[in-house]
């Protein structure tokens, strides 16, 4: 029960956040995540299994309950810490981008608080959703929420976009939707203890809902445009937690029914590749820090769907690669947004050039986002271990496929260190030097240490057993489901 | 004995926190620019640990739980090699640290310096004394980040004094002058570059044996079962990080505009750090996987061979670059790479010689070590008594750097492999080793050795020529400084300590040797001819006639073209094409479908033109239509 | 007790109206009263009283916005309303194929003369109330004789027959609610008429002849039926590409709204495609029940607002989020119940049309609340959306319940 008393604690903040004063509202929402953040690594570190009934619902669906497993509390560490640095931040830069829309603080910031909170609450419960209805119910309203933000306070065309960014999302959860009624219409329930296989064409489609989610290539071009046109606090939930959700999605419904992805290993393994090796190039050619940022996310991603075909390794590969992302991402959209709101809405890479002068800890912040996508030093060089042990475990020592995962990661170890170099080293762009608001820094540092701590004992330990204890479900669920 | 391998690596990073944040705090102000002082302190912890490890530890290793799940655990392995490998990046490390207190006194960025100096110090430390491969690699990305920090350190690329090359020129399509920014960015992307396949080569063994540690993995079983195509593919996967980092063809390039960085960091770098961790790791790996025992599994002699002429065919070509240099620090580059080279043939030659091929490559890495970081830090100071970059100076300069000159006479006939200093003895049993595998692979690595060492030689005296003797006009700017001269001066000392041990023999596995091979009659006569090269050059540093020669090789080779031309073509064009292909897409799904959308919609909309007997003339034909047909269906 | 309340409360209409002439307030006080004693009834039968209570919500809702501005026939409109509402609730407990035919008709005639209805001293729109009472005319026809066919042949046995019944009941049922191709009439009618009466005809009257289609099918079927649910998935898909497409264009609020009653009978129409198959019948009435209520209370609510310009901005949103399914919003389990019935079917393609659908639907619904818009001022229209919004919310919990009501209400049949 300790767990629903966690999960609730969120949730009511969000309804009481909005009537309180803008410093309050961001600290309690910090504590409100803070808290299960805490309660995260409690259960990683004793290997916490929990069920918590909610409802019962008609007959197909069946019950709803909150599941807490390993699964569920490594991506809950993420969304957790995540969230609660994000709401810190949220408070200087959203009080700048009023300013910039000739809004007042005040009141804005009850409704941009209460959707914000709204918004990672319900990533939140996502993953601990025992249902996949429960759980499709929490990705659209994380769709919900994310949209009104970007509705209300994006930039550029944002009714353009958030409608764009809208209709493709919706589309995503849909499909999804279809997949898990035809689930529901075969096993007679949702829940997840109760499916026992899902068939093909349900699989098609809660696997294609969650490309489009992910993004793979080809319905990735709405992420550049969300992305870069968010308000820049929703971009650092949107990009580093909500589209990897598409990877938690098609991984439960793997740990339940894991023929799918075993049968079509190779084209899943090369639509990875492509995807990832597609938007790595493109982070090349962007002038925008944000769009430059959300290609990376599509390389990132890409991640994931490699890991995907590559047998226990793999699997715990999309855990790692979801948190360390989540860590990288958040980081860096938060250095953009600080660019953002020191400079005057500066996006525009060629016009920066050594903003390291003007921004120290910003750009100090920016290199441990970078080596976090990089996964250098950072919890991301677990993520690319296990994805390269999952190769050789598949593959054998087959030197196209090596070879094709090696470039992958090369290509974002490149476009790290490119892009930091083209923002923040050269010849200084000329700009003043100011003074940065303590809340637009200081919790991406802690972002950054988190994700460096968790290479190191105790932290790694915690984390790779819990992942591991996953490998013993996967072993469970692949006698379990055969193919149709 | 715990809290001391931790204190070993934790201390400098620890002691360098407070200048990082509080520099950030405070940049400029006069209590930051005296918390230097405690990162060197950090360094100085950590020598007195690796000098304690050195003296009193017994061989064998030590583990530190990190994940025993996996049987992945921090394995701390004390031999032969990282007992003296370690006291001596320390030591070193702690040298360069007192010498940068006084050299980087006026820096505008003293707390990202600081902090990734002692991050490189702290990594390279992980590294020697690491048995498990993931453990290693942590140590090794560590090394790849804080090399990238220090050398793009000047990033505002606003003092030519930190370029490499000359500002300006340009050859064909090519720049051939590089900013620190440049520099930094070359150095992570190849190190990049070599870095992914050996972190695949790490997880393949570990899916291969279950085990990372390098002393435990039973390396004749694994290539065994891989067989000969895997042997070589997963091996030379490996050894694309040590090629990298220790710069070897075509991955050179980095090194050369690595030189962007402060001096000091091309010192530690040059010496103990980075560029010796990848030979280092090749002598380690050789160490325990005994290839010279492997002659049976097929595979390992391919990839021996290869090793061997890479190696040496990279030591051809950096001594050849360094006759051409005029650029002090670039010329020092070229000549590490040039010894990596032949750190990694003679290595390589174990496979044919036995172990003793080993430890005449570490002990040649030592001796390098001790030499090449003395070079590196009176360039340093010449560099700023004379704020010029490239070779000048005569007598009167000697004179009035007296410490420099004579560290640098040392430096370069230790180094060079003059009868009878430090190198002389190395290189004596690298000629012997080289002399013997000819007998099996031929006369090729005997020859390009030979070739280089006299090159080597020729390069180290037009170093000190062109510096102390012979060289341009300068203008002088001497600011009384006393912690570099005495940091240089102890490092040179320590050729000496080597030069002690070789002669008397003390230590029973590789001096004894040493001593042997020098006294030969061959290795003589090579001395003698190495000996005759140094003095040539040192008196004529300069052939005028052959400049365009000196040019071609002090452009290498044109090898940049690589690095700045070939590649990131490529690169720009397939990115062309992919955002072509984005654009295409973009403009279907957001402007091509939506507006098509739109058309239908007009066109549906398009009905209502407002007529009532239009409305039920179409109203009532689909009602007629659809119950025809439903009674056409029926029949 | 039902029937007597019914007709109690038949009487109280009738004679409010009549009283209307003298003062309006009476019409408005009976009106109420009848709906009132019409719920208090409903208690008897406390499985049905969550969809009385709706139903009734509603009708009340559509009272009030009838009195949003005095109209020429003001009172007599009220008793109109209710009258309509009266009959949406006794359609749901009656199983006669007689009640519920005479139903259908009671609960489309009023509107007739409610078309006629125009504010401010303008004349009636005349032209376009000719258009839709010729409609009306036409659909009501096709409708009594596509079930007096049905009725015969499923006696006799006669296939052929039943065939054309069943088309000829279908084309009625379309041609009443709006499904494209038939849909000719909406877009003028709902652009050009006073939005008050609009809030009545777009919103409840759409409910009995679903209810009424449903029971006459399932009381009249046939084995052949499930040859035949193919022309209902034709006709549904026909009118959610056409009502969805068309309104991406359409500019003034009222005939995005047109469109939007188009598609969303497509969607609802497409549930008659389910109905031969037991196991998921009733979720796929429930889905179809739901939806009309979700279109109801919104409809009405937004003619109010286009009457007033504009309504409470957040009020707006979420009855157009509602609109497009999003959890936990009502829309969204409406929605839900379709999809869950189409598949379970086997219907799989038209629930993967029915996606791309609500995703077309998309940018049209956030422009009717963007058009709609505007701040929170109290009022008649406020109240009137801030009861729609509040029933939107009550299926935060899933509403298992509405599957009983359902079948409640065709169980019995």
């Amino acid at each position: 029960m300790m767990l629903l008393y966690v999960l609730l604690l969120p949730f009511v903040v969000t309804f009481l956040t909005p009537l309180m004063k803008p410093r309050l509202a961001t600290a309690v929402s910090a504590v409100a995540f803070l808290i299960p953040f805490a309660y995260t690594i409690y259960g990683l570190a004793s290997g916490l299994v929990v069920k918590i009934p909610v409802a019962d619902v008609v007959h197909p669906i069946g019950r709803f309950y909150i599941l807490g497993d390993q699964v569920s509390f490594s991506f809950a560490l993420a969304i957790c810490i995540v969230s609660a640095m994000v709401a810190l931040y949220s408070l200087p830069y959203m009080a700048h981008r009023f300013e910039e829309m000739g809004r007042e603080l005040e009141s804005e910031y009850r409704k941009y608080i209460f959707f914000y909170n709204l918004y990672a609450t319900s990533m939140l419960w996502l993953v601990f959703s025992g249902n996949f209805i429960m759980l499709y119910i929490f990705l659209e309203i994380s769709l919900l929420a994310s949209f009104l933000l970007i509705y209300m306070y994006g930039y550029g065309d944002r009714r353009r976009v958030a409608t764009l960014y809208f209709v493709w999302t919706h589309i995503a959860g849909m499909l999804a939707l279809i997949g898990f009624l035809m689930t529901a219409a075969a096993n007679g329930s949702l829940a997840f203890d109760a499916i026992a296989k899902i068939g093909f064409v349900a699989w098609l489609l809660i696997f294609l809902g969650m490309i489009i989610k992910l993004p793979g290539l080809g319905p990735h071009v709405w992420l550049p445009w969300a992305h870069a046109e968010a308000p820049t606090p929703v971009s650092a939930l949107l990009s580093p937690l909500t589209v990897g959700l598409g990877a938690y999605v098609i991984l439960r419904a793997y740990l339940i029914s894991p023929w799918f992805i075993k049968a079509y290993t190779m084209p899943i393994f090369v639509y990875g590749v492509v995807s990832s090796i597609y938007a790595g190039f493109m982070v090349f050619r962007q002038n925008d820090y944000k769009r430059l940022l959300a290609f990376s996310t599509i390389s990132q991603m890409g991640y994931c769907l490699i890991a995907f075909g590559l047998g226990t390794y793999g699997i715990m590969a999309v855990i790692i690669q979801y948190i360390s992302h989540a860590f990288g991402k958040a980081i860096l959209f938060m250095t953009a947004g600080g660019i953002i709101a020191n400079y005057h809405g500066l996006r525009d890479i060629t016009k920066m050039g050594g903003m390291h002068e003007y921004i120290p800890t910003i750009s100090n912040a920016a290199l441990l986002g970078f080596m976090n996508l990089g996964g250098i030093l950072t919890v991301g060089m677990f993520g690319e271990f296990f994805i390269l042990k999952g190769v050789v475990d598949t593959f054998g020592l087959d030197i196209s496929t090596i070879l094709a995962v090696v470039f992958v990661f090369i290509i974002s170890g490149l476009y790290s260190f490119y892009t930091y170099k083209r923002i923040y080293c050269g010849t200084p762009a000329g700009y003043e030097k100011v003074k940065v608001n303590r809340l637009l820094d200081t919790p991406l540092f802690i972002i950054g240490i988190v994700s460096i701590l968790l290479i190191f004992p105790p932290l790694a330990a915690i984390l790779l057993n819990a992942v591991k204890a996953v490998i013993a479900k996967v072993a469970i669920a692949t006698i379990g489901g055969v193919a149709p | 004995m715990n809290w001391e391998i931790v204190l070993l690596f934790v201390a400098p990073v620890i002691c360098s926190l407070p200048i990082a944040f509080y520099w950030v705090k405070e940049p400029g102000s006069d209590r930051a620019r005296k918390l230097p002082m405690l990162s060197v302190f950090g360094l100085f912890i950590s020598f007195v640990i690796a000098i304690h490890i050195l003296l009193t530890y017994p061989n064998g290793t030590y583990t530190i739980p990190w994940l025993p799940e996996y049987n992945i655990n921090f394995v701390f392995i004390f031999d032969y090699l990282s007992k003296y490998m370690g006291a001596l990046t320390a030591f070193i490390a702690f040298m360069i640290g007192l010498y940068g207190l006084e050299y980087m006194k006026h820096d505008y960025r003293l707390g990202w310096y600081w902090f990734f100096f002692n991050m490189f110090t702290a990594s390279m430390l992980l590294v020697v004394y690491s048995d498990n491969l993931l453990m290693l690699l942590i140590g090794w990305e560590g090394l790849g980040l804080a090399s990238w920090g220090l050398i793009g350190h000047w990033f505002r690329d606003d003092d030519h004094l930190s370029y490499v090359g000359v500002v300006g020129r340009k050859v064909g399509p090519l720049k051939m002058y590089w900013p620190p920014s440049y520099g930094g960015w070359r150095a992570i992307s190849t190190i990049r570059i070599g870095d992914m396949p050996m972190f695949f080569a790490v997880a393949a063994i570990y899916a291969l044996t279950g085990n990372l540690n390098i002393s435990q993995i039973h390396w004749g079983v694994l290539f065994t079962k891989i067989g000969l195509a895997g042997t070589v593919f997963l091996m030379l996967c490996f050894l694309m990080g040590p090629f990298t980092k220790s710069a070897q063809l075509p991955f050179s390039e980095w090194l050369m505009t690595a030189m962007t960085g402060p001096t000091t960091v091309s010192a530690l770098l040059h010496s103990a750090t980075m560029v010796a961790a990848g030979t280092y790791l090749f002598i380690r790996l050789s160490w325990y996987i005994h290839p010279w025992a492997l002659h049976a599994v097929p595979g390992v002699s391919v990839l021996y061979y290869i090793v061997l002429l890479v190696g040496l065919f990279s030591a051809l070509y950096g001594a050849s670059v360094a006759i051409g240099c005029l650029e002090r620090k670039v010329l020092l580059a070229a000549s590490t790479m040039s010894s990596l080279g032949l750190m990694f043939g003679c290595a390589a030659a174990s496979y044919w010689y036995g172990k003793l091929a080993v430890l005449i490559a570490f002990w040649y890495l030592m001796t390098h070590a001790f030499a090449k970081a003395t070079l590196f830090l009176v360039a340093g100071h010449l560099i700023h008594a004379t704020h010029d970059r490239f070779c000048c100076g005569d007598l009167n300069l000697a004179k009035k750097m007296k410490t420099a000159f004579i560290a640098t006479i040392i430096a370069t006939i230790a180094l060079g492999g003059l009868p009878p200093l430090t190198a002389y003895w190395v290189k004596a049993g690298m000629d012997t080793v080289m002399h013997h595998i000819a007998e099996t692979v031929g006369s090729l690595p005997l020859d390009l050795l030979l070739i280089t060492s006299l090159l080597y030689s020729a390069f180290l005296a037009k170093f000190l020529s062109l510096n102390f003797w012979k060289g341009d006009k300068y203008h002088l700017h001497l600011h009384g400084e006393k912690l570099m001269p005495f940091a240089y001066a102890c490092v040179v000392s320590m050729v000496f300590l080597l030069l002690y041990r070789i002669l008397t023999g003390t230590d029973p596995l590789a001096e004894t040797h040493l001593l042997e091979y020098g006294l030969d009659k061959d290795s003589f006569i090579v001395g003698l001819g190495v000996t005759g090269t140094y003095l040539f050059a040192l008196v004529v540093p300069r052939i005028r006639a052959l400049s365009p020669i000196g040019t071609f090789l002090g452009d290498r080779m044109y090898l940049p073209a690589l690095n700045d031309f070939i590649v990131p073509s490529i690169g720009w064009a397939i990115s062309k094409l992919i955002e072509y292909t984005h654009k295409a897409i973009d403009w279907f799904c957001h402007f091509g479908l939506p507006d098509g959308m739109l058309g239908i919609s007009r066109r549906i909309r398009a009905i209502q033109v407002g007529y009532m007997r239009v409305y039920m003339k179409i109203a009532l034909a689909f009602v007629m239509a659809a119950i025809v047909v439903s009674m056409l269906g029926w029949l | 007790m039902l029937d007597f309340s019914t007709v109690l409360a038949l009487v109280i209409l009738t004679v409010g109206a009549a009283c209307s002439l003298k003062d309006v307030r009476i019409s408005l006080a009976t009106s109420l009263l009848a709906l009132a004693i019409v719920l208090a009834a409903a208690v008897s039968t406390p499985q049905l009283f969550m969809y009385v209570l709706l139903v009734i919500a509603i009708g009340v809702l559509t009272v009030f916005s009838m009195s949003v501005k005095e109209n020429q026939m003001s009172g007599i409109d009220y008793a109109l309303v209710a009258l309509i509402t009266v009959i949406t609730v006794y359609v749901a407990y009656t199983s006669d194929i007689a009640f519920v035919l005479a139903s259908f008709v009671i609960a489309s005639v009023p509107t007739y003369a409610l078309i006629f209805v125009s504010t401010d001293g303008k004349p009636p729109h005349v032209d376009v109330a000719i258009k839709y009472i010729a409609f009306m005319v036409l659909a009501t026809v096709l409708f009594i004789i596509g079930t007096l066919l049905l009725v015969y042949s499923s006696s006799v046995k006669d296939t052929a027959l039943y065939t054309l019944g069943f088309v000829m009941l279908i084309l009625g049922l379309g041609m009443e609610v709006g499904c494209a191709p038939m849909h000719e009439w909406v877009p003028d009618v709902f652009s050009a008429a006073d939005p008050l009466p609009l809030s009545v005809i777009a919103s409840i009257t759409k409910i009995v002849p679903f209810i009424a289609a449903y029971k006459i099918l399932l009381l009249t079927s046939l084995p052949q039926l499930s040859n035949l649910t193919l022309f209902v998935a034709f006709i549904a898909v026909i009118s959610m590409f056409t009502g969805n497409i068309g309104a991406l264009t359409a500019k003034e609020t009222g005939r995005i709204l047109a469109y939007s009653t188009v598609a969303n009978m497509g969607y609802i129409i497409a549930t008659l495609a389910v109905i031969t198959s037991k196991n998921f019948l009733y979720l796929a009435f429930a889905g179809a029940l739901l939806q009309l209520i979700v279109n109801a209370f919104g409809k009405a609510s937004f003619f109010a607002s286009i009457k007033t310009d504009g309504c409470s901005r957040p009020l707006m949103y979420v009855l157009a989020l509602s609109f497009i399914g999003l959890p936990p919003l009502m829309g969204f389990w409406s929605k839900f119940f379709i999809l869950t019935s189409l598949v379970g079917a086997g219907l799989v393609w038209l629930a993967f049309l029915l996606i791309v659908n609500s995703a077309i639907s998309i940018p049209y619904y956030l422009r009717i609340a963007r058009n709609l818009a505007k701040d929170t001022v109290p009022g008649k229209v406020t109240a009137i959306a801030l009861v729609a919004s509040a029933a939107m919310l009550i299926t935060v919990l899933p509403p298992n319940w509405f599957i009983n009501i359902a079948k409640m209400v065709i169980g019995g049949v």
